[in-house]
């Protein structure tokens, strides 16, 4: 990692953890990096993730902190391109996630989600005041945490980047999006575990942003392709499909140039698009009736805010 | 003696500015106490939930990250201002009928306070934690907006339940409220700047929160009418004491009327 001073704090939940021999060998490759292997699973929090974290951000010496899940790759650079940003009202930093080496339809879908709608999203919300933080890349400083108590503080959320966000604007602190985004590995992935995980990810939206949630349809290429064929089909007399068919290659060729721009552009990639928007309307009305999520092998119910009853 | 201000909100339900901007607002003008107040709705009413959805009020899934900011601020507010934060609640109990509708405050504790129980049922559990309750905005407001009417109705049974009454609310003064020989405190009502010009209270006690505490339950405060200097007046003061020392005359002399 190019950067002057730093440690790397690896936090597992269990000695079994796969990772646990790819971290012991990175250790001993290279020995002049200061890091650390913490093995504790703490069980106070309903949050998995943070109750995994606890022990790491106790032991933690600096006081800038990025966690970064294990499915992020990063470059040399990440460091160097992340801190300058930070400024005096920057609570904190995220990055925007790039789906990398997708394998199977679910992991086509996934990239197609990240690489597109996500994106944009992420753009689209921090311009209307809203931005979202990613958890799987925050960059913030100790400090400013414990003016919330600490991360313990969002273990009771299952959404614990969104709720830091949200607790960034309590403070008056900016959330800023990181200059180039960070590769998401996407890997093996199949149809049910695209559509769980979006699953959690929209119950999750809905408990925080009731309202926000039941508008989302509008944002979606078809429907809101539908809404102005149908308002202009009404007003100028113009043909409903054309309208419509015009609208969804327009917004696909928008979408896709930012696979072409990353370099990420292929044929799958372009079927996968159109699946995806398919897939959209379903998977909001399965999102709309229901409460609960499972997330790292638990069911969890969710109430309004974001908090959750733990494993029902 | 020092001004305290008990009724401000953030913009953890209806207000417009953050807890860290209240406590450099108040702290910059020399406030010896205030407190935090946010509304936290009663959920089993339409207009509670509608609150809820709206975020204009605090919920059960906002009230931690509310009363960290809060313990962090008291902190500084203390260090940076010698400014006491008293952390605090608007019990909001809305109805479509404004004699159904109560709002009072809790302070000095937001542990185990729910907003679906009665005044006098949070009245005890706020106390026995060392906490305060007051009637906020008991009579007619004085401005369009929905009124809260429940509380003044109940005011012979709940004697013994509110530890005050507010006989002010930001520029308004009650003098039904004054006349009715109950234990009284004047706030703002804060929301935004420009209800700073307001009543406030006047303490002479300890600046800690158990002293300033007591102090509301055995009525040793006094009532103030703050506004802040308009610019103009700076000016002519300014002035004043410009000409005073360069021509050695008697200031023109200006103060301020409360």
């Amino acid at each position: 990692m190019d950067y002057p001073s730093y440690e790397l704090l690896f936090s597992v939940a269990e000695v079994e953890d796969p990772a646990v021999t790819i971290v012991q060998e990175l250790q001993r490759k290279y020995p002049n990096v200061s890091s650390e292997l913490i093995v504790s699973k703490f069980s106070d929090e309903v949050n998995p993730k943070i109750n995994n974290l606890l022990d790491s951000y106790k032991k933690a010496k600096w006081d800038l902190l990025l966690i970064s899940d294990s499915n992020i790759r990063v470059q040399p650079h990440y460091l160097k391109r992340m801190v300058p940003d930070f400024s005096q009202n920057v609570g904190i930093i995220t990055g925007v996630v790039a789906g990398v080496s997708p394998r199977g339809l679910g992991g086509l879908l996934e990239a197609s989600y990240l690489n597109t709608f996500f994106t944009r999203w992420m753009f689209v919300t921090k311009h209307l005041g809203f931005p979202s933080v990613v958890g799987k890349s925050m960059l913030f400083r100790k400090q400013t945490i414990e003016r919330i108590g600490g991360i313990k503080t969002l273990g009771s959320y299952i959404a614990e980047d969104y709720m830091a966000g949200h607790a960034m604007s309590k403070l008056d602190l900016r959330v800023e999006l990181m200059r180039s985004p960070v590769e998401q590995h996407i890997g093996t992935y199949s149809l049910e575990q695209f559509w769980k995980r979006h699953l959690r990810w929209g119950r999750i939206r809905k408990s925080i942003a009731p309202l926000a949630f039941l508008a989302e349809p509008f944002f979606f290429s078809s429907i809101s392709g539908m809404a102005g064929a149908y308002a202009l089909g009404t007003w100028f007399g113009i043909a409903f499909f054309e309208v419509w068919a015009v609208h969804m290659i327009g917004w696909a060729l928008m979408d896709l140039s930012l696979h072409i721009l990353s370099d990420r552009f292929s044929m799958r990639a372009l079927g996968a698009w159109w699946v995806r928007e398919a897939l959209a309307l379903p998977l909001w009305g399965s999102i709309l009736f229901g409460h609960t999520v499972d997330w790292r092998g638990a069911r969890y119910r969710l109430l309004q805010g974001g908090l959750v009853e733990g494993d029902c | 003696m020092y001004l305290a201000d008990f009724h401000i909100h953030s913009n953890f339900s209806d207000g417009k500015y953050s807890i860290p901007f209240l406590v450099d607002y108040f702290g910059k003008r020399n406030f010896g106490a205030i407190a935090i107040t946010d509304h936290y709705c009663e959920q089993s009413s339409l207009i509670g939930k509608a609150s809820s959805y709206l975020g204009v009020t605090l919920t059960r899934a906002t009230l931690p990250l509310y009363r960290e900011i809060l313990k962090s601020e008291k902190v500084r507010a203390w260090e940076q201002y010698r400014m006491q934060l008293i952390p605090g609640l608007e019990i909001t109990k809305n109805s479509i009928s404004n004699h159904r509708s109560a709002h009072f405050l809790v302070l000095g504790t937001l542990e185990n306070i729910d907003p679906s129980e009665d005044i006098s049922v949070t009245s005890q559990k706020a106390r026995s934690q060392g906490g305060v309750v007051i009637a906020a905005h008991p009579v007619s407001t004085r401005k369009l907006e929905k009124q809260t009417y429940h509380l003044w109705e109940r005011r012979e049974e709940l004697r013994d339940s509110v530890d005050a009454w507010e006989v002010a609310s930001g520029p308004f003064w009650f003098n039904e409220v004054e006349r009715a020989g109950l234990p009284l405190i004047a706030n703002s009502d804060f929301h935004t700047e420009k209800n700073l010009t307001s009543w406030k209270n006047l303490m002479a006690c300890e600046k800690h929160p158990e002293a300033i505490l007591r102090a509301i339950k055995t009525q040793q405060l006094d009532f103030h009418f703050y506004r802040e200097e308009p610019i103009h007046d700076s000016l002519i003061r300014v002035l004043s004491r410009t000409l005073d020392s360069q021509l050695g005359t008697a200031p023109l002399g200006h103060s301020l009327s409360f």
